[in-house]
């Protein structure tokens, strides 16, 4: 499903390369569960960011479903992720105007759902997530938890392949976090690649495989 | 989609009130000011234009130099418009007007009317002009003589509920009976002529006479193609040699060769009927002209208050723009492209300005009785009546708002979603380049208003302060005493031993508002082959002292000396223009008549130099002859309550036996109503100068709250540091007084050149000192530096501790 072939991303400063991402080489194939661990600025969110297309590289081939991403063009790009991939953030990242309804709703609009479907989509994924009493809040109604629960059913809603998460139980407590994990190893169970990135041991065994970050390079995988 | 958008618009607008007040605010007030002002411009622009043929129609008017002496008429002679129309195939139609300039006395089933306008038509004017009939044919209306079409209000008014047609009303001069033939509707109020009713051509003789000799016809001639009229425009100088020239020897004892030898011609011209409005500059029009520098310089106030309004919109948006970035990094994110997050925000923008459009229109139905009463007009803003009116105010806000909304959807927009989702982002460097550079604009435009106004006010307070050379304070014209017939003199004498009257004088003349003016050629004996051309005034002995005029040298007019019927007086200008500076008294003046003989005048004095026209062009030669006339009463006053002389002179005149009230006017107010149209663009100016430095500082008030905002963290650092509350004052408000700084030194060239144009319109003016740019300059800075401190000390004495811990 992807495959990453010596990718490397760098910044200048003061005339010499900076390199935040070194030759990176990996693949992953549909359903698997993914965990990047490694300190900080070891580049794991730039990474994830390279895989979900919202941040480009300097060199490397990377294909995903077998189409070149390096040669893309922004809106190729953009309609490609809109399509297969659903992002979850750290910071939950929820519009704070609109309500948790609106929110899960929005990548339908973007997709051009029609109306009827969209409020059988939404119904469907509350309904599965909890979280129909809390529909009409806003997302600063809500504790932490729910707010990521909310994350994460926009980020289904449009029933992506794959799901990037950027340390998604990072603000949350241990408790939260857990049941969060526990859905996303459900999730994969049901057949939804998941790629996330942790700092916590404990979140990346949820992985069937971990790829541990350092300086920018791949250290090592288990 | 959309509403998605909208729900979303409507929720950031009642979230963030301060911001949406001020761009509401200045919307509006924009908006507003911009419609005001479009509908002057349009309905100037619109003048004429309901007639269906106003792009044939055009006026010949009459265009010459005689004898040194410029003319350009309005009026052309009665057989002009047979003529052209027989003469040149391509003119279609011509139709005359013929005005009496006199209201005349009208009476209608025993009532007397006479503030209605009246004038002679031919038979086929409405076939020129669109002027629909209410009643009667409007075709035959016209064809017989003593027939006449009154207007729709008229009608209403002579006969109220009545029919009107087949009744008879009588001119009072002559006793003529006028049969009533027709009511038209009004005429419209954007026309150049308003008549309240129009008489047949039929009974006046003059018009079927083939004199080429006396022009009291205004003409008009409708084309049969447009484009016939600089071609026929380049034929009509042919009438002059075909028609004028054989006449002429009789009326002026020259030939049409000699006349032209001796440096004179004449010639006719067309004036398209769309233009008379706004580019006529004729002496006697049928209607006060309009003056195309102002409809400019109005619509493009028009255009910069909107500019001003949209520029707030733009910076508030940006500057704002880290509050909305998550929402496009999450947007984008969630797939939205480029196109749909602006066409997003361009959404927004259009519902403010719709919004803004709604308090626009409540501003407007309260302006506008203000503004028609500074205008003069009777604008409104009728949709029913004006079927465009709606669609042209749609697209109006739609362009608002796609305008004020481009910038910030185009910058919005084109965050990169990582960038923005790690917080990274800080308001960059260029677009706060883009909004330093709006903010200069927009007090560019307002400073450049201030200092116009300044300029403005100043000439006017200079003409106020003048020394014109005569006293128009205390001074109460007469001017219906023929109405008294032989009671004048007692009149006159009661008002000499009034111990409230000075001294009373008798003149047609009058240096101040209109006049007459006698045009009078002389020769210095020293070169009798130089011509020039001066005015004369015929006046009495008390003239003079009457006006607070001074004599430079010699004495004034004498009833003890016999000979001053032959004396004159000259002004210095006149003595330049002569020749005779160094020992003016004494000299002979002498005047050529056509008969060939010669007149000879002494002068037995000279006056210092007066203001007898407007400022706007210079003191020209003038002389002054013994010559009493009955014009007007000129009366020097003594007391203090002219109105209570006034009301007391009212009964004697009526006592005497006087049909009409006595008609009385005051020097010092005629002098003011010269200068009316500059004080009404001073007062325009004054009003939309203020307008714009409001709306500016709105906008201002905003980026310094916004500025404030995103520097919470910082001031907080430096008050910890041992900042005091000045010092981050002065430090949040330094890159403001900056930006208007550079506006002013921009505004100042600006102004100056545009202003020093204006002034070129007088003759007399003052000089664009340098504390005018000064003053404007403080006044801009102060009100921005208010405007600012607002924020920059709420912001300065916040507790630090707060602001860092929130962070």
């Amino acid at each position: 499903m992807i495959e990453l072939k010596h990718i490397s991303k760098w910044v200048m400063i003061g005339g010499k390369p900076n390199f935040i991402l070194k030759d990176v080489n990996a693949t992953v194939n549909e359903g698997e569960f993914l965990s990047i661990m490694g300190p900080s600025g070891s580049g794991k969110s730039t990474l994830l960011n390279v895989i979900g297309m919202l941040d480009e590289f300097n060199e490397g081939e990377y294909r995903f479903f077998h189409e070149e991403v390096h040669r893309m063009k922004e809106k190729q790009r953009s309609n490609l992720y809109k399509q297969y991939i659903g992002f979850v953030f750290q910071a939950y990242h929820l519009i704070d105007e609109l309500t948790v309804y609106e929110n899960i709703e929005t990548p339908l609009i973007y997709q051009d759902v029609k109306s009827s479907e969209r409020k059988a989509m939404v119904a469907d994924i509350l309904d599965r997530f909890n979280i129909v009493g809390k529909k009409d809040l806003f997302p600063t109604q809500l504790s932490g938890g729910q707010q990521q629960l909310v994350g994460i059913a926009r980020a289904l809603i449009a029933r992506p392949k794959l799901i990037l998460a950027d340390e998604p139980t990072g603000n949350l407590n241990s408790k939260q976090g857990e049941e969060i994990m526990n859905l996303f190893k459900q999730l994969n169970d049901e057949g939804v690649t998941i790629i996330q990135v942790t700092h916590s041991e404990k979140n990346a065994g949820y992985g069937k495989r971990i790829i541990h970050l350092l300086d920018g390079r791949i250290e090592r995988e288990e | 989609m959309i509403k998605n958008y909208l729900k979303i618009a409507w929720r950031n607008f009642t979230r963030n009130k301060t911001f949406s007040f001020i761009n509401i605010a200045g919307l509006a007030l924009g908006l507003a000011t911009c419609i005001l002002i479009m509908l002057y411009v349009q309905h100037e622009l619109g003048y004429d234009r309901y007639n269906k043929k106003a792009d044939r129609i055009a006026r010949i008017y009459f265009e010459g130099n005689v004898q040194g002496q410029k003319m350009k008429e309005s009026t052309v002679m009665a057989p002009v418009a047979q003529t052209v129309k027989t003469d040149f195939p391509e003119v279609e139609q011509a139709t005359r007007i013929r005005v009496n300039y006199e209201k005349p006395k009208i009476i209608c089933k025993g009532n007397v009317f006479k503030d209605d306008d009246f004038a002679c038509v031919d038979a086929n004017f409405f076939d020129v002009f669109t002027i629909p009939f209410i009643e009667g044919d409007k075709t035959s209306a016209l064809t017989e003589a003593n027939s006449v079409v009154l207007s729709e209000a008229t009608a209403k008014k002579y006969f109220g509920k009545e029919e009107a047609m087949g009744q008879v009303i009588t001119l009072k001069d002559g006793n003529v009976p006028y049969k009533v033939a027709g009511v038209m509707k009004d005429i419209p109020s954007n026309s150049h002529f308003h008549f309240d009713m129009l008489a047949s051509m039929e009974g006046v003789h003059e018009s079927k006479e083939a004199n080429w000799m006396s022009s009291n016809f205004y003409t008009y001639i409708v084309l049969k193609n447009e484009s016939d009229y600089e071609k026929l425009d380049a034929k009509l100088p042919q009438l002059v040699d075909k028609y004028i020239g054989p006449q002429l020897k009789q009326g002026l004892g020259q030939t049409l060769e000699e006349f032209r030898k001796s440096g004179s011609d004449i010639s006719f011209h067309l004036q398209p009927l769309t233009a008379i409005h706004l580019y006529s500059d004729f002496q006697n029009d049928l209607s006060v002209p309009g003056n195309v520098q102002y409809v400019y310089i109005f619509g493009a106030i028009a255009l910069f208050m909107l500019l001003i309004a949209c520029i707030n919109f733009m910076n508030l948006s940006t500057a704002g723009a880290s509050k909305r970035l998550k929402e496009v990094g999450i947007r984008k994110v969630l797939g939205s492209f480029k196109k749909e997050l602006s066409f997003q925000f361009l959404t927004e923008s259009v519902l403010i300005a719709a919004v803004a459009f709604v308090f626009a229109l409540a501003i407007i139905y309260a302006a506008l009785p203000f503004f028609n009463q500074l205008t003069g007009l009777s604008l409104s803003l009728n949709f029913s009546q004006h079927p465009l009116l709606l669609p042209g105010l749609v697209t109006v806000i739609l362009i608002t708002g796609l305008l004020a909304g481009s910038y910030p959807a185009f910058y919005l927009s084109s965050f990169k979603p990582v960038q923005v989702l790690k917080g990274k982002f800080t308001n960059n460097k260029k677009s706060s380049g883009i909004r330093s550079s709006l903010v200069v604009f927009q007090f560019f435009i307002s400073i450049t208003l201030i200092v116009s106004t300044i300029v403005v006010y100043r000439q006017l307070s200079f003409i106020q302060h003048k020394d014109l050379g005569y006293d128009k304070n205390q001074v109460m014209i007469l001017s219906n005493l023929w109405q008294l017939g032989n009671k004048q003199d007692v009149f006159r004498n009661q008002l000499e031993n009034d111990p409230r009257v000075e001294m009373v004088s008798s003149s047609r003349y009058l240096p101040a508002g209109s006049s007459d003016n006698n045009n009078f050629f002389i020769t210095s004996a020293q070169k009798p082959g130089d011509i020039i051309k001066t005015l004369r005034y015929e006046v009495d002995e008390k003239y003079i002292p009457t006006l607070g005029i001074k004599l430079k040298e010699g004495r004034n007019f004498s009833p003890e000396f016999k000979a001053d019927s032959s004396a004159i007086i000259i002004n210095e200008a006149a003595a330049t223009a002569l020749g005779i500076t160094n020992q003016p008294i004494g000299q002979i003046i002498n005047k050529n008549l056509k008969s060939g003989e010669r007149v000879s005048f002494t002068v037995i004095g000279v006056v210092k130099d007066f203001h007898f026209r407007s400022l706007h062009e210079h003191i020209t030669p003038l002389l002054m002859t013994l010559t009493p006339d009955k014009g007007n009463l000129i009366v020097k006053l003594k007391t203090k309550s002219p109105s209570s002389l006034a009301a007391d002179l009212q009964k004697r005149f009526a006592a005497y036996g006087a049909e009409d009230p006595m008609e009385f006017s005051f020097l010092d107010e005629r002098y003011n109503a010269v200068y009316n149209t500059e004080q009404k663009a001073g007062l325009i100016l004054a009003v939309f100068a203020g307008l714009t430095i409001f709306v500016a500082c709105l906008g201002l008030f905003g980026l310094a709250t916004y500025t404030a905002e995103q520097r919470t963290k910082e001031i907080g650092i430096r008050k910890v540091l041992g900042a005091s509350a000045v010092q981050v004052t002065q430090m949040l408000s330094a890159q403001f007084i900056k930006l208007v700084i550079i506006a002013s030194l921009i505004a100042f060239p600006a102004a100056w050149w545009a202003m020093n144009k204006w002034l070129q319109g007088f003759a007399y003016r003052i000089n664009i000192s340098v504390w005018v740019f000064v003053a404007a300059g403080i006044a801009a800075l102060l009100i921005a530096l208010i405007t600012i401190s607002f924020r920059s000390i709420k912001a300065a004495i916040a507790n630090p501790v707060k602001s860092l811990r929130t962070e």
